[in-house]
């Protein structure tokens, strides 16, 4: 990869095209910054470097116990209460965005701490919804 | 013909319609909600109306609000797309009571299809084969599962009423029967207000097979052959193409009958769609009334595209009295057709939506290709809305010259700034099983890790782009510590 890279010329173009010349061949991207990231389109695939947006979106436990929305969401459903112990993979709160229904799921066995939100409320994304005890 | 139409709907399809209003000379009135406000459909129309919040219930599901804003421009008629409230017979009903006329089908007509229990007894006294299963009069979640174990699992539960795969749940397991059917109702009642279930033999490798019909005001219905579309993602349609590899002439004579019979039988007027499953294959193929869609479809163009015809003006013209405007004899496919659904979803994140403004975003333009988007570059993605940003629709004289010209297509169509699903739909057209025709309606689950990109290697060209953005891992940019040059890399290969 690295001394690939040597061989590589990349012209800008203006807005937002790019020549890439590789030995000799030739292929047009697209690029753009984005959400402090660099986003590049080359015949159909996608190469995004630096945090770009959606990583810091995923459902998971960020620290410590607390699991945040993954998007911009409406909540359906809380489906669990403080104090209630839940199984890996339980569902623990239903979220809805864009016509999509989006399970919050448990990442482990753990006790239910807190709730952060209310069913019917509008989150945004990596706001805490709930909170677990630590693993 | 109207002078004036209001599109009671947004995105791509409010787009869609208005081209073929302006095409005739017919005056457009856009509705939007706040979210909307600078929407593409919204800059196309001739007049645009602020219908409310940016809430669906609160702007394109309220039936006052887009009466209100008929009367206030003196619309003659309103088309309501697809969705929000284009099958709901009150509102059709209530456009008739405003003098106004609704583009599609007559009320009594959506109200017997829109109940698929009730559109299962029409298609069945109409001689059109169902999937074998049961409506259970008594809704408890004991006779639900009852029924399901009479069916004999596995068993996919349904609800009566809406589409679009929602509360949908197929059943293997018997133990699995209480969870599911209270999931399959919450959904149901959430999305459609009606909670009611019933049971279906789950057809196993089944492929998903429509065909489109139109018919007017005198009796007269045609249809305008078949339409794939077995790939789809939870219940979801992503790819859809025409004429189907798994449809021989003998088979689409007798599926295209048992359509237009299906509508006779309903009254039916304007376009509709209607679906079936087919198992097996050649002539002798069976296949099953699935449900009939009272709307213009999401992927109407692939018929456009091989029938010549402008599925729109004819909604128009019959809508306002004519008859159709062809015979069945008049009717020929010619070419194939494939058309992809560009979202703006996340396949590496269980497709999850994506929200966001479109910081770079470039149509193809190419001989035998079409766009129907409803967004333009530096456009916000609304999380209030579905995700579909644009149809990429081709033709091609073979199959074959459709999907290379389709995947070439894709790799003109940068849209940065969101994840979208273009590289799956990529990998999706060069897919041997694709390749080869060979489909069902689980492909894409069957073949999610072939067609999901692999973390591992970046795109070494993709790389040094986004170094000359000044991103990376260059010294020369004094960018990232020597012990781990990847460390910025988050997302790779999308």
């Amino acid at each position: 990869m690295a001394d690939g890279a040597a061989s590589v010329t990349v012209t800008p173009l203006g807005a937002g095209r790019f020549l890439v010349e590789r030995d000799g061949r030739q292929r047009l991207a697209h690029a753009v910054r984005a959400n402090g990231a660099a986003w590049v389109f080359l015949d159909g695939e996608i190469t995004v470097v630096g945090p770009a947006s959606s990583s810091r979106g995923r459902t998971g436990p960020d620290d410590e116990g607390s699991l945040s929305a993954p998007m911009p969401a409406t909540v359906v459903a809380v489906a669990v209460q403080p104090g209630q112990r839940v199984a890996a993979g339980d569902v623990l709160i239903r979220l809805e965005a864009m016509k999509m229904e989006l399970p919050v799921r448990s990442p482990r066995d753990a006790t239910v701490i807190a709730i952060k939100c209310r069913e019917g409320e509008l989150v945004q994304a990596g706001v805490p919804l709930l909170e677990l005890d630590e693993a | 013909m109207f002078t004036r139409v209001l599109v009671a709907n947004r995105g791509e399809i409010a787009v869609r319609v208005m081209r073929t209003c302006r095409e005739m000379g017919v005056e457009t009135v856009a509705v939007y909600s706040d979210a909307d406000a600078r929407g593409l459909h919204v800059t196309l129309a001739d007049r645009a109306v602020r219908i409310g919040g940016a809430a669906p219930s609160d702007s394109y599901l309220s039936p006052d609000a887009i009466l209100d804003a008929a009367r206030a421009t003196g619309a003659q008629a309103i088309h309501p797309g697809y969705g929000f409230l284009s099958e709901n017979a009150e509102f059709a009903g209530a456009c008739a009571a405003a003098g106004l006329t609704f583009i599609g089908p007559p009320p009594d007509a959506m109200a017997k299809l829109g109940s698929k229990t009730a559109a299962r007894r029409l298609a069945e006294a109409a001689g059109v084969p169902v999937v074998p299963g049961a409506i259970p009069a008594d809704q408890s979640e004991a006779a639900i599962a009852g029924a399901a174990r009479r069916v004999g699992l596995p068993v996919l539960l349904k609800p009566s009423e809406g589409g679009g795969g929602i509360g949908m749940k197929a059943v293997h397991d018997g133990a699995d029967l209480p969870a599911a059917i209270a999931q399959s109702r919450r959904e149901a009642e959430a999305a459609f207000g009606d909670g009611t279930l019933y049971v279906e033999r789950l057809v196993t490798r089944p492929r998903h097979i429509e065909f489109q019909i139109l018919g007017d005001r005198y009796g007269s219905v045609v249809h305008l052959f078949d339409r794939e579309c077995s790939i789809q993602r939870r219940h979801q349609k992503v790819l859809e193409e025409t004429p189907s590899t798994a449809v021989t002439p003998a088979l689409r004579d007798r599926m295209g009958a048992a359509a237009v019979a299906l509508a006779q039988a309903a009254g039916y007027q304007n376009a509709g769609t209607v679906e079936f499953l087919v198992e097996g294959g050649g002539d002798g193929a069976a296949f099953y009334f699935l449900e009939m869609n009272a709307r213009l479809q999401v992927e109407h163009p692939i018929t456009e595209a091989v029938t010549g015809v402008d599925l729109v003006r004819a909604q128009l013209e019959v809508a306002a009295g004519g008859r159709l405007p062809w015979t069945q004899a008049a009717l020929a496919q010619s070419g194939h057709a494939i058309e992809v659904r560009i979202c703006a979803e996340d396949p590496r994140q269980n497709f999850l939506p994506q929200a966001g403004r479109l910081a770079l975003y470039r149509e193809p333009s190419m001989p035998g290709v079409r766009v129907d988007s409803g967004v333009v570059e530096g456009a916000e993605v609304s999380v209030h809305y579905d995700s579909l940003l644009a149809k990429l629709i081709v033709r091609g004289e073979t199959r074959e010259a459709a999907r290379l010209r389709a995947r070439h297509a894709l790799g003109q169509f940068p849209i940065l700034g969101i994840r979208t699903n273009v590289p799956l739909l990529a990998r999706l057209l060069t897919h041997p099983r694709f390749v080869a025709g060979d489909l069902d309606t689980h492909f894409l689950e069957t073949e999610a890790v072939s067609l999901l990109p692999e973390p591992g290697e970046p795109s070494a060209d993709g790389l040094a782009v986004a170094e000359a953005l000044g991103y990376g891992p260059a010294a020369e940019h004094g960018g990232t510590s020597a012990a781990d040059p990847w460390s910025s890399l988050k997302r790779i290969r999308g």
